[in-house]
């Protein structure tokens, strides 16, 4: 185990606004024209450095599918951060974050969970004004910005705020390392450092 | 957690759709819906007769509702995965991919399906139900 601690991300908004495309786009760079909707929930996992820390994101990439609405919910459950995503192109998109904002508030349990709003899609013709989710956000005292999984613009920094703000958030996270607490036996410690989760690693 | 096939469903969610899945029982009809989110809790459930149980679900939902197919194959596979059924979950997935060829999260799948079977050594024993295999078996006989 060579990092200090795992993250909790859910990703979630609309269905088609781009949330497997960003994750894809930040996990392997790599970009799907036409990526089919997400089925229940997928998961990824990204080693990434912050502040001289090595941390391990455990990110869960929930269906927008009105099917899968009450489905996702207990995905909320212990998660440090989450990232709303909407479309520029599509300002229902923006409208529509509402309802995912309530059900964050709802199912989330970590009361200092860290958000982030996306308007992803920038390489499109822009419908929504970037001032529109800037207010957005800051209504909700969530951070903010702009990207396009297509480009790779605004990608890594959109994980990168987000993994900050959770790592400078006090009593949010906790170490897996010795110095907690929380006793790990020689067989998890084991089953740890097997674990090899189809890493890739990114440095700030 | 490493991958999708390490989740485990809450007992307080698999408690919550079982309720809902039986009263509609008892008034005579379900709905595709809540059949579905029942059959979802249980595929993902620590316990083989559940999961076994949810496959049975998901096979019937398969057979009586088209629109959700892709919904369907896909939990069919992560079941029989995780109940080491590994031929069958692969046989779901090339059903998948023949519809959807470039599906990421399928293809991901068939990764970690196949990096189990590999695991656990069944990788032979897989290729023994193939008709090369049986060929060369009946040779050797």
């Amino acid at each position: 185990m060579d990092y200090v601690t795992t993250l909790k991300i859910l990703v979630i908004g609309e269905s088609g606004v781009g949330k497997s495309s960003m994750i894809l786009a930040f996990t392997t760079g790599d970009y799907n024209a036409s990526f089919p909707a997400t089925i229940g929930v997928d998961y990824k996992c990204k080693v990434m450095e912050v502040n001289g820390l090595k941390v391990k994101l455990g990110i869960w990439d929930t269906a927008g599918q009105e099917r899968y609405r009450t489905l996702t919910n207990s995905f909320y459950r212990d998660a440090h951060g989450a990232i709303l995503v909407y479309d520029v192109s599509e300002p229902k998109t923006l409208a529509k974050l509402n309802e995912w904002v309530e059900e964050l508030q709802v199912y989330s349990t970590k009361k200092n969970i860290v958000c982030l709003v996306v308007g992803n899609k920038i390489d499109k013709p822009r419908v929504v004004p970037r001032e529109a989710g800037q207010a957005f956000a800051m209504k909700h005292r969530m951070l903010f910005i702009e990207s396009s999984a297509k480009t790779q613009e605004g990608i890594n920094l959109a994980f990168e705020e987000l993994v900050q703000k959770i790592i400078e958030t006090p009593g949010l996270w906790e170490s897996t390392g010795s110095s907690s607490n929380i006793r790990v036996s020689n067989e998890e410690r084991r089953k740890q450092e097997e674990s090899s989760c189809y890493d890739y690693t990114c440095t700030i | 957690m490493d991958d999708v096939l390490d989740e485990v469903v809450s007992s307080e969610d698999l408690q919550k759709f079982e309720k809902v899945f039986h009263e509609q029982l008892h008034q005579g009809k379900v709905t595709h819906k809540a059949q579905f989110e029942y059959a979802w809790c249980l595929v993902r459930s620590k316990y083989p007769t559940d999961i076994r149980k949810g496959i049975l679900l998901l096979k019937e939902l398969f057979n009586s509702h088209p629109e959700g197919k892709r919904d369907y194959l896909f939990y069919l596979a992560i079941g029989n995965a995780r109940i080491k059924e590994y031929n069958k979950a692969s046989h779901y997935v090339k059903s998948f991919l023949e519809i959807e060829p470039a599906n990421q999260q399928v293809l991901a799948l068939e990764r970690q399906i196949n990096k189990r079977m590999e695991k656990e050594g069944l990788l032979e024993i897989a290729f023994c139900s193939s008709d090369e295999c049986r060929c060369r078996r009946s040779s050797l006989l």
